[in-house]
């Protein structure tokens, strides 16, 4: 019955489902920005890359759930699948600073390996 | 060039002087548009008593419909409001215009001539401007500036139809599409960094892309009409409906809480 879902929505104290909400979307965003730096520092090609971003997202989750007590439900609306889900946002969050890492690391390295290749890039 | 078997080297002076300036200049070109709106944007105009009155009489209603099951309100409180608005309703006391008069039928304010409903198209114009234009700039700027050359390589595979996209400039066939130019630098920064504007400017901020690509002008139209060109009479005589339904099925939260307390201690069976 429809009522039920509307009575349950009623109970909700608006302003902290905000707080709540904006606390879990910041936790999420910096946990996949640092998944990222650590996928580019670790040198990560493609499917261990997304591995180590579901490895993170998995964490995150299994963090948020203690800090929930195990009753996801009283702290973010939609459960289970609120604090699981990383969010669009986070996933090209994770890919910009996993290249960003990527390419500083990986182009400076084999640069100085490499002395034999030194001829293409003349450092003034 | 080089085929996929050897890698590139790139040198770490394009590293400082293209990779961290993009980045740096679209965050704070997104912070700058987010403060642009906010001048931008007009406060809303003081409207009259009367069309006030007719949107919260409305809006009053439906609050006092949505507990009603459930309702934290005690039997003599909520009937008495509720048969008042439904009185004020009905008669068209709560009508900007007041009550209409019986022979002539009212009609809804056109929204191309009505001078409130346009300023709401307006203002969902000056946003779709204010996102458009600072991207077509920056997208010029790298364009002009950062061509010809690779800047970084992705850590993931794409499939071969990328590449027209992001290797524009650099005329090789065979170069693996993991090598890009600056122009995708652009993009992967373009999506990625909604998240940090989240984070500096906090929800509801101007600097979303994705918000503003899919609030189209269209919708930010239909939103910005919220009650000018509505038939208020028509939308009264309909909520009054629900009122009388919503009585129905009015029920207080605390009936009979004398009995329930004095079974839940067990004093009485």
């Amino acid at each position: 019955m429809s009522t039920d879902s509307n009575d349950a929505a009623q109970l909700l104290y608006p302003p902290n489902v905000q707080y709540n909400g904006s606390k879990v979307y910041t936790i999420k965003f910096l946990s996949s920005c640092f998944a990222g730096a650590a996928a580019g520092t670790l040198g990560l090609e493609t499917w261990l890359g997304f591995g180590l971003f579901l490895f993170s997202t998995l964490l995150t989750f299994a963090c948020l759930y203690v800090k929930c007590k195990a009753k996801p439900a009283k702290y973010a609306p939609g459960g289970l699948w609120d604090l699981l889900n990383p969010g669009q946002d986070n996933m090209f969050s994770f890919l910009l600073v996993w290249t960003l890492f990527y390419g500083i690391v990986h182009g400076e390295i084999t640069w100085q390996l490499d002395p034999t290749a030194s001829h293409i890039n003349t450092v003034p | 060039m080089a085929g996929s078997a050897v890698s590139l080297y790139l040198d770490p002076q394009i590293r400082d002087w293209v990779l961290f300036p993009i980045t740096l200049v679209m965050i704070l070109v997104g912070v700058l548009r987010h403060y642009v709106m906010r001048l931008l944007q007009s406060p809303p105009k003081k409207q009259p008593k009367e069309a006030i009155r007719e949107q919260r009489a409305l809006v009053q209603a439906q609050i006092l419909r949505a507990t009603a099951a459930n309702s934290p309100i005690p039997p003599t409180f909520y009937r008495s409001i509720s048969q008042g608005l439904s009185k004020g309703l009905g008669d068209g006391s709560y009508l900007k215009e007041g009550p209409s008069k019986k022979d002539e039928a009212p009609t809804p304010p056109n929204p191309l001539t009505d001078p409130n409903a346009m300023d709401g198209m307006m203002s969902g114009m000056k946003t779709q401007m204010v996102m458009m234009v600072p991207q077509m700039i920056i997208m010029g700027w790298i364009n002009f500036f950062f061509q010809g050359f690779v800047l970084i390589k992705l850590p993931f595979p794409l499939t071969l139809g990328f590449k027209s996209m992001l290797q524009r400039g650099i005329e090789t066939q065979d170069m693996d599409v993991r090598w890009v130019s600056s122009l995708s630098w652009y993009f992967l920064n373009f999506f990625g960094l909604n998240g940090l504007y989240r984070i500096i400017l906090g929800s509801d901020n101007a600097a979303d892309a994705t918000q503003t690509m899919m609030a189209s002008p269209f919708s930010a139209a239909t939103s910005s009409q919220p009650g000018q060109p509505q038939d208020f009479n028509k939308l009264f005589k309909a909520e009054q409906d629900n009122l009388e339904f919503s009585e129905g099925l009015y029920n207080w939260v605390a009936q009979d809480v004398e009995t329930r307390i004095l079974r839940k201690y067990g004093r009485k069976v």
